[in-house]
């Protein structure tokens, strides 16, 4: 089912889950272009069950998931959905946001592929890092190195899984602000999975709260969320601590 | 060593050792394997025969030990170069339990032949069997209860299990399945080695065509699908591309070095690079080397062909390794230094 632009996807009573059997309430909500979205909850919440959903790689247990035609999405997975085994350079890495469907095939192009993966490496400030191996990185390099696939694919829509885990807080702080400078350039939809409370209410115009074990679902802006009673019930004491640290 | 009368029957597998080989009266029908020669009686070995080979030995004979090296370097520098992503996707026993599959495939060919008169082509049986064996490694049962290694251990288990049975009902062609098991085979068929060199060529110009989506879908397979890539059929198509490239060679040179060039030289090279480019390149070198030398050390040596290519790519590990090692510390030592 498609939909009419700006607006990139909409979830219409969506319900996910494992196995044909829904985990959270029924969702419904809509991401336009521009937007900065966060989703937060707790660890079991069922954020990445959600978010795979969304982007087609889990099926819904009920409701749809609409998008815009042709519409270009590009995906961060946690830590661990990456592969460090493989021996790549960093350039080689952001390269990947180059493809899309079987465009892989075939040897032509790569001239402009080089120049675009200079130049988006360049734009978030990590030039230097293009020769490095992308295993030997350290956390916050590795980010500036994916935020880099982002800008060269094109991507109308960037999801994140949790992209500042493992990292210090200057590094976490620094990844959102470079999320936020790629957003604002291309005119990009931020969708991320976040456990930083603070730095989501600094930099998110919205907020999707979930948990799996009330179950619930929570849509709004970060202050209407963070002062939600089910974000109080379930972050309990540390709730002011969270949001303000 | 044998010293015995040696009935050399190189129609089949070319399954002689390199005494035979050696023996005058054997050469000449061993130069042309894949003649379904009466059996060649070859002479009772002379003691001198005894005495290790010479390069004049081997440079007299050249013609005949051509292309059993040629068929070792192209296996093993295929398997080598293909054997990156099957390590990288650390799936190093399914082409263990795709390659013994392979073998059984060849074995129960004969066997047919033997109780049905007429037997597929031993090429193909090992290729029904390694795509069968691929596929239902590809299946992936959703019962969390048991990891996809239970699988491949089965697998592996299952096919040696029954080609040594099956080889044991085989009278006639009893050491082929040794051959084929083992890769004691001296000599390859001229058919053999085409089919090993085609589709070899097939296999490296399917990677060099794939290699972005293979490495991509590997690397970050959810963002690759995110992206649209066709993870499935990619991660299909490679297991494929294993199947048929296992199939050909194991039937060529056996089943142990066929392991031996898929995990060996890929294992090495990881070592010895981290650019995946050289990576490839470099297993592919190792793996030639190791098919070629690993022949050539058998020869000198008397040793088996098959054990003697899996020795030499253990070898280019350990060399792999110890430079690798050694560069660490150099660098190491350098950075204290500065």
């Amino acid at each position: 089912m498609s939909l009419t632009r700006p607006q990139l996807f909409e979830c219409r009573q969506l319900k996910v889950g494992i196995g044909g059997r829904a985990i959270l309430p029924a969702i419904d909500l809509a991401i336009k272009s521009g937007e900065f979205w966060a989703v937060v909850g707790r660890n079991g919440a069922g954020k990445t069950i959600w978010l795979k959903t969304l982007i087609g790689l889990l099926a819904p247990v009920e409701g749809q998931v609409a998008s815009a035609d042709g519409v270009r999405v590009s995906y961060i997975p946690q830590r661990s959905g990456m592969d460090e085994l493989y021996p790549l350079l960093a350039r080689e890495v952001v390269e990947m946001g180059t493809e899309r469907g079987w465009s892989f095939v075939g040897w032509k192009g790569g001239a402009e592929r080089r120049r675009r993966v200079q130049a988006a490496l360049a734009e978030v400030g990590a030039s230097e890092l293009a020769e490095r191996p992308f295993r030997r990185l350290s956390e916050g390099q590795k980010q500036r190195v994916l935020m880099a696939r982002l800008a060269v694919s094109g991507a109308e829509l960037a999801i994140l899984d949790e992209p500042t885990s493992a990292m210090d807080k200057v590094a976490e702080r620094e990844a959102f602000e470079a999320l936020r400078e790629l957003q604002q350039r291309h005119q990009l939809a931020v969708l991320v999975v976040s456990h930083y409370l603070s730095l989501v209410r600094r930099f998110a115009d919205h907020a999707l709260l979930l948990d799996a074990d009330t179950p619930a679902v929570v849509v709004g802006s970060p202050d209407e969320v963070f002062g939600h009673e089910v974000f109080r019930a379930r972050y309990g004491d540390f709730a002011a601590e969270a949001v303000s640290a | 060593m044998p010293s015995a009368t040696v009935a050399a029957a190189p129609s089949t597998s070319g399954n002689l050792d390199f005494d035979a080989l050696l023996a005058p009266s054997a050469a000449p029908a061993a130069s042309s394997p894949s003649a379904p020669a009466a059996p060649v009686a070859a002479a009772p070995l002379p003691v001198a025969q005894e005495a290790a080979p010479s390069w004049q030995d081997f440079a007299g004979s050249s013609t005949l030990y051509r292309d059993p090296i040629v068929c070792g370097f192209v296996s093993g520098a295929v398997l080598g170069a293909l054997g990156v992503f099957v390590v990288l996707r650390r799936a190093v026993f399914v082409t263990a339990a795709v390659s013994q599959s392979a073998a059984l495939g060849v074995a129960l060919s004969f066997l047919l032949g033997i109780y049905w008169g007429t037997a597929p082509p031993p090429v193909l049986g090992a290729l029904v069997l390694a795509l069968g064996c691929t596929a239902l490694l590809a299946w992936r049962p959703r019962s969390p209860r048991l990891p996809r290694e239970a699988l491949v251990g089965l697998l592996y288990v299952a096919a040696s299990g029954l080609a040594v049975l099956v080889g044991d009902r085989i009278t006639q062609e009893a050491e082929d399945v040794t051959a084929i098991l083992f890769g004691t085979a001296v000599l390859v068929r001229p058919q053999d080695l085409l089919a090993v060199l085609v589709v070899s060529a097939l296999v490296v110009a399917a990677i060099a065509t794939l290699y972005r989506g293979l490495v991509f879908a590997g690397f970050d397979p959810e963002g690759a699908r995110v992206q649209r890539l066709p993870v499935g059929w990619l991660e299909l198509l490679l297991w494929v591309l294993v199947a048929l490239e296992v199939s050909v060679t194991t039937r060529a040179v056996g089943a142990l070095p066929v392991f031996a060039f898929s995990v060996l030289p890929a294992m090495a090279a990881l070592r010895a690079t981290e650019r995946l480019p050289y990576v490839v390149l470099a297993a592919g070198v190792l793996g030639g080397l190791a098919g070629g030398l690993g022949y050539l050390a058998a020869f000198f040596l008397r040793f088996p062909v098959g054990a003697s290519q899996a020795a030499c790519a253990v070898v280019g590990f350990l060399l792999a390794s110890g430079l690798s090692q050694l560069r660490t510390s150099a660098a190491a030592l350098l950075a204290s230094r500065v």
